[in-house]
Parts: structure tokens; C-alpha cells; sequence
């Protein structure tokens, strides 16, 4: 038995390079597995996409059949969803919000290890479904029933029993991270002094924990109906066509929120580190970040304007999600003034931020579109929609999470990433990614639907299918720039403890931190411990 | 800084070239050009949107750029602090307040649009209406006249006439969505329950479109066009048509084969994902058909079940009389 107060030593079996990383339940090294196996699964979900783009480069082609072609939307929107955006968040937050808190780990650092595990597994599973008897899934990452009842093959239920693992382990995770903000905040940090990307993540903690259970159940009765001869969603004997889609949504659009809050709070944290500034309202943000959750519960039905709801519902979920918009704009226009009259740096970090903005802000704005019930009937379930949705995933989520890699790099391994390739990847993704989904905005107005494997070649479907394929070769060899900085910074240039001149009290210990995190942390005064800190030094001219 | 604005400037050009290329035809800045007052209705309130977020576009995007010009840190250190300003109340009031009014505009404009999109016109309204049931099928819709006249994947219409469509699957199948851009938004076709929607087609033409909802392996397959044509000429059609499918003399064999068996088996019966029907000498027998057609096999779907007996003897003895053969 260790002294009280003295770190248990470590069984000399558990020590090894490999073993270790296998046993821990060390938060900061949990992070850095949610984060490196969620970058594996990007790259089979981005070569999933690849294959669809080339599929849809020429009218008419065969290079992948219907059949494989339907199974590869399905899992690269599976994948993309749940094995890369979620886990990346829970990630960063594993890692960072014991740090911002000034704790010295998670409230349930076993349970922890537990989530990821589990995360590890339910993707396994999915990935590993392509080789099932009749191949994987493929009725679309919504994978709506009666289709999905009677779909053959075992990959359909391979996908349940894979969501249904993933969905625990974002439950555990979820509840891992609420009781940490809740109990484990250092000294002086009330509310309103915490970062704001501990703020994001409590509002994606709070809205997993609400929402996932709704999954779970729509996914089990769809297991029953299709292995237990139960008729759940089976009209031909009484069951209903549309409730799974109520239940699934109810789930999937908060989930959306789920995958772009926590990036508005890395890019709440990041804008203000880089203009030498601090956020323009604070409160403002937090409270939009709270409000932007509550109304994400109420829009559900938006993504089932086509199903024949009664009016007055139709009516009630376009102004629930119009509503959505206020809240988010505020973020946009606070996040804009928080750049007024700054000395911005324009390290790859910020421009992924900038570039946040921008193509955040087109898919903010298609979305109201979208929210229109009646301009609806035309987008609904065609590219107008996939663009839409990737403007928020991919130039929303994806762009947040890349600034946030940038940012936070020297703080995981005290070395930073290139920043000139940084600079090169980001323009290249920043480019090839409006060149690959704005077309999809006219394909859709046209008349193309999601979810086809080819077209004719009629009006400019062609011409506007072929400049989308050459998109997303650009953002791919922009992300194998990325994959090649991040191979490449195991020698990169050493950094002090905090290179950006940082605000929060991740940067307070040394970068990389021990395994304790902190020394000592400070009282905390504001929500910009650091810069207090900072000035102080400054009246007493130590710095 | 040089390459930020060369990048930009290339964004323009490109952005200002695909712009030309696009007004040239309407080429997807709108939804497509609209032929009955429903889809152009749609398009009023598309076009209205398109005035507030195009400002609000404009204003994000310029003041960004505007910002990272303006306030770039030249020769400053980082340690230099920018403006330590932390908010300002009047102005979050404003920039919360003025996005609510710019939706309350748009939902104005919307919800006074709606009637006139949604809502079907009375039969009694001048001109009459025609109502037809639109089924969805894997992989094809099946249209049902009240006169009892049946066709498959080409619904024909009168121009200038109000045309109610009661769009339904089956309760074995599973949902589809019918959409024809031009006659307006899409409805799902959802086993067990019934939508409505309409649309009045301006003039004569073939307005195409295709499923919406991904509903199996021959979704991408499952087209549907409209053919709209003057109203006398569309009664003759009527009245001919239900003539020759109760005396057994249409050609509804043909397109129920075309458009129910070939998506799978081929337009010849030459097989594609499904096997090939051409030389094998079940289907020369109706009852083995019947009863493929009517419960399925293997991974076919009972695409058939609920057909009445006009529609399966019409197949059975296009079959039969060697209309695989081109006889």
C-alpha cells in the first residue's frame, strides 16, 4: 500500500510500450487513442468516399455495381458519423477536460477505458461486416425499415449489434464527462470561468445521454423485426412504416448538434488565442451553446417533411429549426467581432478556424432551405441535401477538428506540426472541399437524387459530377498532406509548455503533462486563468 | 498574404465562370424550371430565401475577409494583445434580434405560399380534376385511373387540367418517394398510409423524374415520367385505353413487363441481377407466374401481390403470346 498522497507503483508487467498503452486509464493516453483510431477509421471512411466519387464521375458507369455502391454509402456514413466525428470529440475531450479544469483525471478513468474499448470494438464490427454472408448493410446510415426489415444477409443486423456497442460506449463516455464537469473543477472555477469548449462538451454530454437511449430503442424493435418475427414497422401486419424514423431522429438530429457543438467550442477556444484577444461575449456563446441543445430536442421531424405530416406539424418543426438558426448566428457574429480589432496570427490553427467560418456559415444558410418544409419537397433526399450535410460535417466538424489537431499538438506531444505543410494541406483541403460540394447544391436543384450509383447524362449532371470527383481527389492529397505532417512531426520542432501564448489552464503544465497533470494549479479568477496570470507577472515585471 | 488573395481571386473567377455557366440553362442555381403552379410557388419562396441568406452570405463572408485584412498582425508580436474588449450587450442584442426578423420574413412569405402548394384543388374547381393512385413498387409505379384503366412508370395527363394523385405503396413493400421536379415537391409513398398531392401541367411534354427514398438494390432504376397532352386528346387516350384493357387487346402486358420485370431481368428477358426468363419454359405457364409475380422468390420481392387479375392476365399473356421474342 502506497502512502497517501504518493502514486501506486506500477506492476513491473504493466510497463511495457505495447501493454501499457493497453492498460491505462490515464485520460490523456485514452484521448490519444480515441483520437488515433478515429483517424484510422477516417481513412477507411475517405476511401469509401473516393470510390463513390469515382463511381459518380462519368454518366453511366460501372466501375462499383448498385449492390456494392449501396453498401458503401451506407458504412461511409456510419463510419463517418460514429466511428470518426463522435469519437475525434470524445477524444479531444478526454484529453482536455480534465486539463481545462485543472483535474487530475476523469471522475471514472476505468470506465473510461471501458468507452474506448467498447468504441474500438462496435467499429470493428462495422468495418468488419463488408465480409458477412450477403455483404454489409445497405440501407443507409438511416437504414429506414420496411427496406431494412427485409433486407437479406447478416450485415444489416451486424450494423445494429455495432451501433448498439458504439451506443454504449458514448453512453459511459457521456456520463463519464458530466459527473467530471460537474465535481472535478479546480478551485475558483464557477460556471461562467469555464472554457468554453468544457462548456460544449457538458451540452454534447447532456444531449448524448438524452438521446441515445431512443436509438437503442428504435435499432432493438428493428432487430425483432427482423429476427424475432415481431412487426414493429412491418404494415403488411399492422406495424408503422414511419414511427422507426421518429425514433431514429429523434436520436439523429440532436446527434448532428452532438458533432458541431463541441467543434464551435474548439473554435471558441481558438479564434481568441490567435487574435490576442478574448471572446466577444462569453456569455453569449455558453448561452447559445445551452439554447442551440435545448432546440436540437424539438426539430427532429424536419427531416421527415416528405412523410405527409398533419400541416400544423410540418408548420411547428420549420420553426423550431428556424429557430435553431438565432442561436447559431449569434455564435457566427460574436465569433466575427471576437476578430475586430485583433493582431491575428495566421498559424494553420486559425486558418482551419477561419475556414471554419466561412463554410460553416453556406451551410448554415442552406439549411435554411432545408428548414422550409415546402422548398423541402424539392431538396429532400437529393445531393442539394448531401451537399448541405457535408457544408456542416465536413466544413463544419471536420475543419474545427483540424484546428483543433494544429492547436492542441504541442499540448499531446510538446512538438509542433509543420506549419508550412500545414499551410499547403490547408488550402488544398479548404479548395478541394468547395469544389466537391458546392456542385452538389446544383446537382440536387437539378433533380438528382442521393443514394443513386449513376445518372444520365442529362443537362449538366455530367459536367457538374465530374468537377465534384475532382474535388475531393484535391481534399484527398490535401488530408495525405496531413496524414504525411503528422507522420513526419515525431522529429518536429520542439515548443516550450505553451507556444500560442494560451488562455486556459491546459497550458498551465508542462506539454506534454505527467501523468498527474499538475503540480499545482491556480485559484482561477476569470475564464482566462492564464492571461490573469500573465498580467500579473507583468505588474511585477517578472515578464 | 500574396497567396491568400491569389487563392481568392481564383475562388471569384471560378465561382463567377460555373455562375455563367449555370444562368445559361438554369443550370441548379433554382430548382428546376417549374410547369404548374405548385413547383412555382416552390420556387417564389426558394427565390425569397435566396434574397435574405444571399445578404447575410455577403455580409459574413466580407467582413470576414474585411477582418483578416484589417487586423492581420503585420509586424506584431504574439504577445501584443489586440483590443481587450469583451462584449458589448447593444450589439449581441442586435445581431440576435435581426436574424429573428429576417426568419419571421421568410416564414411570413412561406407559410402565405402554402395553401397554394399544399392544398388540393376541389374537384368542383373550373376545369374539373382527374385523380389518379400512384403506387410505388419495388422497383415501379403502377397508376390506377377512375375509370379503371392501369399503367406503369409513364403517368399521362391532361395540360391545363387539376391532377390529384393519392400517392401509396403497397402494405408488403417498403416506402418510396414520388417526385417530379417540375410538377412539383416529392411525397413519400409509404406502405399503409395515403398522400396527396397535385399538380396542373402548363404545357404538353414529358416531365421525368425518379424515386427519392432508397428502397432496395433497383432504386437508381425506378423512373417515372409524366406525359402531359392536350385534355381532348388525353380523354381519347382515357377512353381508348379502357376499351382495349377490358377487352384484353392493350399493350399493359408490355409496360408491366417493361417496367415491373425488365429493371431485373432485362428488357429481352436476357437477365441482369435477376436470372434470364428468355427460353425458359415457365413463363409460358400463367399459374407459375402468378405465382412468382404474386409471392416472390428468393430475393425477388412479391412485386405483384396485390395486382388485380387485369393487370397479372395482361402479363401472363404478353408472356405467353412470345413478347420476350419481340412477337
Amino acid at each position: 500500500m502506497a502512502a497517501e498522497g504518493e502514486p501506486a507503483p506500477v506492476p513491473s508487467w504493466q510497463r511495457g510500450r505495447v501493454v501499457s498503452w493497453l492498460v491505462t486509464v490515464d485520460h490523456k493516453r485514452i484521448g490519444i487513442l480515441y483520437l488515433a483510431t478515429a483517424g484510422l477509421f477516417f481513412v477507411a471512411g475517405g476511401i469509401m468516399a473516393l470510390l463513390i466519387r469515382t463511381q459518380l464521375a462519368q454518366a453511366n458507369e460501372h466501375f462499383i455495381e448498385r449492390d456494392s455502391y449501396n453498401q458503401l454509402f451506407t458504412i461511409h456514413g456510419t463510419t463517418m458519423i460514429f466511428l470518426v466525428i463522435v469519437p475525434i470529440l470524445a477524444g479531444f475531450a478526454n484529453y482536455l477536460l480534465p486539463l481545462m479544469i485543472g483535474a487530475r483525471d476523469m471522475a471514472f478513468p476505468r470506465l473510461n477505458a471501458l468507452s474506448y474499448w467498447l468504441f474500438l470494438f462496435g467499429g470493428i464490427i462495422l468495418l468488419l461486416s463488408f465480409f458477412a454472408a450477403g455483404g454489409a448493410a445497405r440501407g443507409g446510415w438511416t437504414s429506414y425499415p420496411p427496406n431494412s426489415v427485409y433486407a437479406q444477409g447478416h450485415g444489416q443486423d451486424l450494423w445494429i449489434l455495432s451501433l448498439h456497442v458504439l451506443t454504449i460506449a458514448s453512453l459511459a463516455g457521456a456520463i463519464n464527462f458530466v459527473v467530471t464537469i460537474h465535481n472535478l473543477r479546480t478551485q475558483g472555477m464557477s460556471w461562467t470561468r469555464m472554457p468554453l469548449f468544457v462548456w460544449s462538451i457538458e451540452v454534447y454530454a447532456i444531449l448524448l445521454i438524452v438521446v441515445l437511449p431512443t436509438l437503442s430503442a428504435g435499432l432493438t424493435l428493428l432487430l425483432l423485426d427482423r429476427q424475432a418475427g415481431t412487426h414493429f414497422f412491418v404494415p403488411s401486419e399492422g406495424g408503422s412504416a414511419v414511427l422507426y424514423q421518429h425514433a431514429f431522429w429523434f436520436f439523429g438530429h440532436p446527434e448532428v448538434y452532438i458533432m458541431i457543438l463541441p467543434v464551435m467550442g474548439i473554435i471558441s477556444e481558438v479564434i481568441p488565442v490567435f487574435s490576442r484577444k478574448p471572446i466577444f461575449g462569453y456569455k453569449a456563446i455558453a448561452f447559445s451553446t445551452v439554447a442551440i441543445g435545448f432546440f436540437s430536442l424539438l426539430v427532429w421531424a424536419h427531416h421527415m417533411f416528405t412523410v405527409g405530416l398533419p400541416s400544423f406539424l410540418n408548420a411547428f418543426f420549420m420553426v423550431t429549426s428556424m429557430v435553431i438558426a438565432v442561436p447559431t448566428g449569434v455564435k457566427i457574429f460574436n465569433w466575427l467581432a471576437t476578430l475586430w480589432r485583433g493582431n491575428l496570427h495566421f498559424d494553420t490553427a486559425m486558418l482551419y478556424a477561419l475556414g471554419f467560418l466561412s463554410v460553416f456559415t453556406i451551410g448554415g444558410l442552406s439549411g435554411i432551405f432545408v428548414a422550409a418544409f415546402p422548398i423541402d419537397w424539392q431538396v429532400q433526399d437529393t445531393y442539394y441535401v448531401v451537399a448541405h450535410l457535408h457544408y456542416v460535417l465536413f466544413g463544419g466538424s471536420i475543419f474545427g477538428i483540424l484546428a483543433g489537431l494544429y492547436y492542441w499538438w504541442p499540448k499531446f506531444f510538446g512538438r509542433l506540426l509543420d506549419e508550412r505543410l500545414g499551410k499547403v494541406s490547408f488550402w488544398l483541403i479548404f479548395i478541394g472541399f468547395n469544389v466537391t460540394f458546392f456542385p452538389q447544391h446544383m446537382l440536387g436543384l437539378l433533380g438528382m437524387p442521393r443514394r443513386v450509383y449513376t445518372y444520365e447524362d442529362t443537362g449538366l449532371l455530367q459536367e457538374y459530377n465530374l468537377i465534384s470527383t475532382i474535388g475531393s481527389y484535391v481534399m484527398a492529397l490535401g488530408l495525405l498532406v496531413f496524414v504525411f505532417n503528422v507522420i513526419k512531426s515525431r522529429n518536429g520542432r520542439r515548443v516550450g509548455n505553451d507556444p500560442w501564448l494560451a488562455d486556459t489552464l491546459e497550458w498551465y503544465t508542462t506539454s506534454p503533462p505527467p501523468p498527474h497533470n499538475f503540480d499545482t494549479v491556480p485559484y482561477v479568477t476569470s475564464h482566462r486563468p492564464l492571461y490573469d496570470l500573465r498580467r500579473k507577472l507583468k505588474e511585477r515585471g517578472v515578464l | 498574404m500574396r497567396r491568400f488573395l491569389a487563392v481568392a481571386v481564383f475562388a471569384v473567377l471560378s465561382a463567377l465562370a460555373l455562375t455563367g455557366v449555370a444562368l445559361a440553362g438554369n443550370g441548379g442555381i433554382a430548382p428546376v424550371e417549374p410547369a404548374s403552379p405548385n413547383a412555382q410557388r416552390i420556387n417564389d419562396s426558394y427565390v425569397w430565401v435566396s434574397i435574405f441568406t444571399g445578404a447575410i452570405f455577403l455580409l459574413v463572408q466580407g467582413s470576414l475577409l474585411y477582418f483578416i485584412f484589417r487586423y492581420r498582425r503585420r509586424r506584431r508580436a504574439r504577445f501584443e494583445d489586440g483590443a481587450q474588449i469583451h462584449g458589448n450587450t447593444n450589439l449581441e442584442l442586435a445581431w440576435t434580434v435581426a436574424p429573428f426578423l429576417v426568419l419571421v420574413a421568410i416564414g411570413a412569405f412561406v407559410f402565405w405560399k402554402l395553401p397554394g402548394i399544399q392544398n388540393v384543388p376541389a374537384a368542383d374547381a373550373a376545369g374539373g380534376r382527374v385523380d389518379v393512385e400512384v403506387k410505388g413498387y419495388r422497383y415501379y409505379w403502377n397508376f390506377t385511373y377512375p375509370n379503371g384503366v392501369i399503367a406503369v412508370d409513364r403517368l399521362r395527363a391532361p395540360v391545363g387540367q387539376n391532377v390529384k394523385l393519392e400517392v401509396t405503396a403497397p402494405a408488403f413493400d417498403v416506402i418510396h418517394s414520388w417526385w417530379i421536379p417540375a410538377l412539383g415537391g416529392k411525397f413519400d409513398a409509404i406502405p399503409g398510409t395515403t398522400n396527396q398531392t397535385w399538380f396542373n401541367a402548363e404545357a404538353p411534354g414529358i416531365y421525368r423524374g425518379q424515386c427519392a427514398e432508397l428502397c432496395g438494390i433497383q432504386h437508381t432504376a425506378m423512373k417515372a415520367e409524366v406525359e402531359a397532352m392536350p385534355r381532348a386528346e388525353f380523354e381519347a387516350w382515357l377512353d381508348k385505353e379502357r376499351r382495349a384493357q377490358e377487352a384484353g387487346t392493350s399493350t399493359l402486358g408490355k409496360e408491366t413487363f417493361t417496367g415491373a420485370c425488365a429493371k431485373c431481368h432485362g428488357l429481352a428477358g436476357e437477365g441482369d441481377i435477376g436470372p434470364a426468363l428468355a427460353g425458359n419454359s415457365l413463363v409460358n405457364d400463367a399459374n407459375a407466374v402468378e405465382q412468382v409475380v404474386r409471392n416472390g422468390r428468393g430475393a425477388m420481392p412479391p412485386i405483384g401481390k396485390d395486382w388485380g387479375n387485369r393487370q397479372m392476365l395482361a402479363l401472363t399473356d404478353f408472356l405467353k403470346e412470345g413478347g420476350l421474342n419481340g412477337g
